[in-house]
């Protein structure tokens, strides 16, 4: 199976003043496709700026890497931005949803940037909420859904595209437990039956354990334990 | 991401934030409208005038003469080259010289026969009427006749008016009585210089009156020893070569139908001069026709009638030059004052723009007021671009939502303006006019919107907001997409 992912001693510097931050100190690892990868560590670890790379979101200080055989870290704006817009679909913890939009609308606003015809937008867009669990509450704005129901339209927004690669940043962060089984459910069924290629960040090493079918584990900026499940 | 989906974002995102997309529009409204206002007072008050002008028949006519005006020598009518574009400039000058107004065949009279010469005859007239965009040619006729009243007589001179001159020059004001009716009537205007002179009362009251006009004719002696001619103004020492001319005096009638308030100077451009009095023009050509003025007229009466000057009218101002020109090409001495026209609409086009400046300083303030609401949009909305771009919005993208509502509001404050200007000029308009008229002053449109400034200031209101818009739409578009999520 090809790999999905290839990073090759990967650096993500930042200037903090006088000092220098190595969000990324020189990662490498591999990501085949349709793999799940849990990304465990602590705060400020490392994770979400890996994960912020991945999704094309920065661009990497030095070193290579590369996401369906394209090297992001050679890619200009508008092409990141083309990255984002068709190779991955992000999750984020706090759901981040447009809030004057209802569900379909943020669902298709995705669809909008990759030039989606109108009627298309609307009725996949529709259905991909169906998928999730959200039918009939495409038009109901964020504001009126609880955090589950969020989280969901941001997955639905997520897949809009079809993208091969999902990352999920915390995506249960901040969800009751009870929500949190329904979207780790949902996510492990878009692997296991959609064939997705997903990578999570999470803290729960438990949950990433059961879940994923590898974790790495990183501190400082560095990948210190790598486990298959 | 189509126009049409970057159109339906950027009206819903100022649907979001009424208030503000209201008082922003509004205050391009104020700067649009104090624009359009200023201009349209500008256009309004130019073509007031420029109507007026034209209306006077000054911009359409065309002076032409067949003498040179450079020089004395010249003037005399011994033209035999085709005027010099120069010479234009010289010619109000040299006219009073050339062409003295009382000797109406001078050049027919005056120049010597060997030389070849332009005579200004019925057949340069013809050629010149042949012109392309020439309405009218017509000779200017100033026949020196007397005229009696009751206990009055005074020599002076009569001018052939042509019906189409009604209403333009001198002829826009009577005192009283109104322009000739026809061509062929026995009728007659006065100045109203003369009227006082002709009369002790009201000069009004000579309208419908008959004024008696005489003038002298020469013919073939019936006999050599006929009675010497009544009333010639001949000298005596000349009576001899007068052997076989009779001078006769004629006396015609005319009913007076006008008293013409404004006595211009002779000679005026167009149609529209006034003399003392007026005759219709087929009359004034009648009484040339076998009137004698001097020993000169008398002895060269075969000879083809010459004019000093003719009166070319163009068929719109605008055809003026081109007229003007052709006829130099023929090789006559031509003038216009539409020059002067030119320079004045130059002028209008300096007050335009110095209006426009004036009007462009609300302008100024207002788009400082769309950067400020865009700014401020990009400050409330950072988190939402973030977003848009982390699900895959370009820069290019975010810049045209950006650039697409700040053109919205100068669209809307553009359309707002304008309409907001023409109120403001209709008032100002009626409450100028009740003034002007309360003055004895006769009412005009002061402001004139024309099509191409309703155009124009929308399109300006847009152009304004766009580059308004730049700066705010690249910061918009240069946000870092990881700042703008982690912004609350």
């Amino acid at each position: 199976m090809p790999a999905a992912i290839e990073i090759s001693q990967l650096k993500k510097h930042y200037r903090m003043g006088a000092s220098i931050v190595r969000a990324l100190d020189g990662i490498s690892m591999t990501v085949q496709a349709g793999e799940f990868v849990g990304l465990l560590g602590a705060s400020g670890s490392g994770k979400s700026t890996l994960l912020n790379l991945l999704a094309g979101l920065d661009h990497a200080t030095e070193g290579s890497l590369n996401v369906f055989g394209q090297d992001l870290s050679k890619m200009s704006r508008e092409q990141l931005s083309q990255h984002r817009r068709h190779k991955v679909g992000i999750i984020f913890q706090s759901f981040n949803l447009v809030s004057t939009m209802t569900a379909v609308e943020n669902v298709a606003l995705a669809m909008m940037f990759a030039g989606v015809a109108r009627g298309e937008r609307q009725s996949r867009a529709t259905k991909i909420l169906e998928a999730v669990g959200l039918g009939g509450r495409g038009h109901h704005r964020p504001r009126e859904l609880s955090g589950g129901e969020q989280q969901r339209v941001a997955i639905a927004r997520a897949l809009a595209n079809e993208p091969a690669l999902l990352l999920a940043d915390e995506p249960t962060g901040n969800l009751d437990s009870k929500t949190s089984r329904e979207i780790l459910a949902l996510l492990t069924e878009l692997h296991t039956q959609h064939g997705k290629t997903i990578v999570m960040v999470t803290h729960d090493a438990a949950m990433a354990a059961r879940l994923t079918q590898r974790t790495v584990t990183m501190l400082d900026g560095q990948i210190i334990a790598e486990t298959a499940a | 991401m189509t126009f049409m989906d970057t159109l339906k974002l950027a009206f819903s995102n100022l649907g979001q934030a009424k208030l503000r997309t209201i008082l922003t529009v509004s205050g391009v409204a104020v700067g649009i409208g104090a624009l359009s206002c200023m201009v349209s007072f500008g256009v309004g008050v130019e073509d007031q005038l420029v109507s007026r002008l034209t209306g006077s028949g000054m911009f359409d006519s065309i002076m032409v003469t067949n003498v040179q005006f450079s020089g004395r020598g010249a003037a005399r009518g011994r033209r035999t080259a085709p005027a010099r574009g120069g010479e234009r400039g010289a010619a109000p000058a040299g006219r009073g010289a050339a062409a003295p107004a009382d000797t109406p065949d001078t050049a027919g009279a005056d120049s010597p026969a060997e030389t070849p010469r332009l005579r200004l005859d019925d057949e340069a007239i013809a050629k010149i009427a042949a012109l392309p965009n020439v309405k009218s040619v017509l000779p200017d006729l100033r026949v020196p006749v007397q005229v009696s009243y009751k206990g009055f007589q005074e020599m002076t001179f009569a001018i052939g008016v042509p019906l189409s001159s009604a209403h333009e020059g001198g002829f826009q004001t009577f005192a009283a009585g109104s322009f000739f009716a026809n061509e062929t009537d026995d009728a007659c205007m006065l100045s109203l210089d003369l009227a006082k002179r002709v009369t002790t009362e009201d000069p009004k009251t000579l309208v419908g009156q008959k004024l008696t006009i005489s003038y002298a004719t020469a013919s073939a002696k019936s006999g050599a020893t006929a009675a010497p001619p009544p009333a010639t103004d001949v000298p005596e020492g000349l009576a001899g070569i007068l052997t076989t001319q009779q001078i006769n005096r004629i006396e015609t009638h005319c009913t007076i139908v006008g008293i013409v308030e404004r006595e211009t100077a002779p000679g005026l451009f167009g149609g529209g001069s006034v003399s003392s009095v007026m005759i219709p023009f087929a009359k004034a050509k009648a009484i040339d026709a076998v009137q004698v003025t001097s020993l000169q007229s008398v002895l060269r009466q075969n000879e083809p009638r010459g004019y000093s000057t003719i009166t070319v009218k163009a068929s719109s101002p605008s055809h003026t030059q081109d007229v003007e020109d052709q006829i130099k090409k023929l090789g006559y001495s031509a003038f216009s004052l539409n020059d002067a026209l030119q320079g004045a609409k130059r002028a209008f086009l300096l007050l335009d723009i110095f209006l426009s400046l004036v009007g462009s300083i609300a302008l100024v303030v207002s788009s400082l007021g769309i950067i400020n609401t865009m700014v401020m949009s990009i400050l409330e909305r950072t988190r939402e671009i973030g977003i848009m771009k982390a699900i895959g919005g370009s820069d290019r993208n975010i810049r045209g939502i950006f650039l697409i509502e700040a053109s919205a509001i100068g669209l809307l404050g553009g359309v707002m303006g304008v309409s907001l200007g023409w109120v403001v000029s209709r008032i100002i308009n009626f409450a100028a006019n009740w003034w002007i008229e309360s003055q004895g002053g006769s009412a005009g449109n002061l402001f004139s919107l024309p099509f191409w400034l309703i155009g124009g200031a929308i399109s300006f209101s847009v152009l304004v907001s766009l580059l308004a818009g730049l700066y705010p739409a690249r910061r918009a578009a240069r946000l870092d997409p990881i700042q703008a999520l982690r912004h609350d």
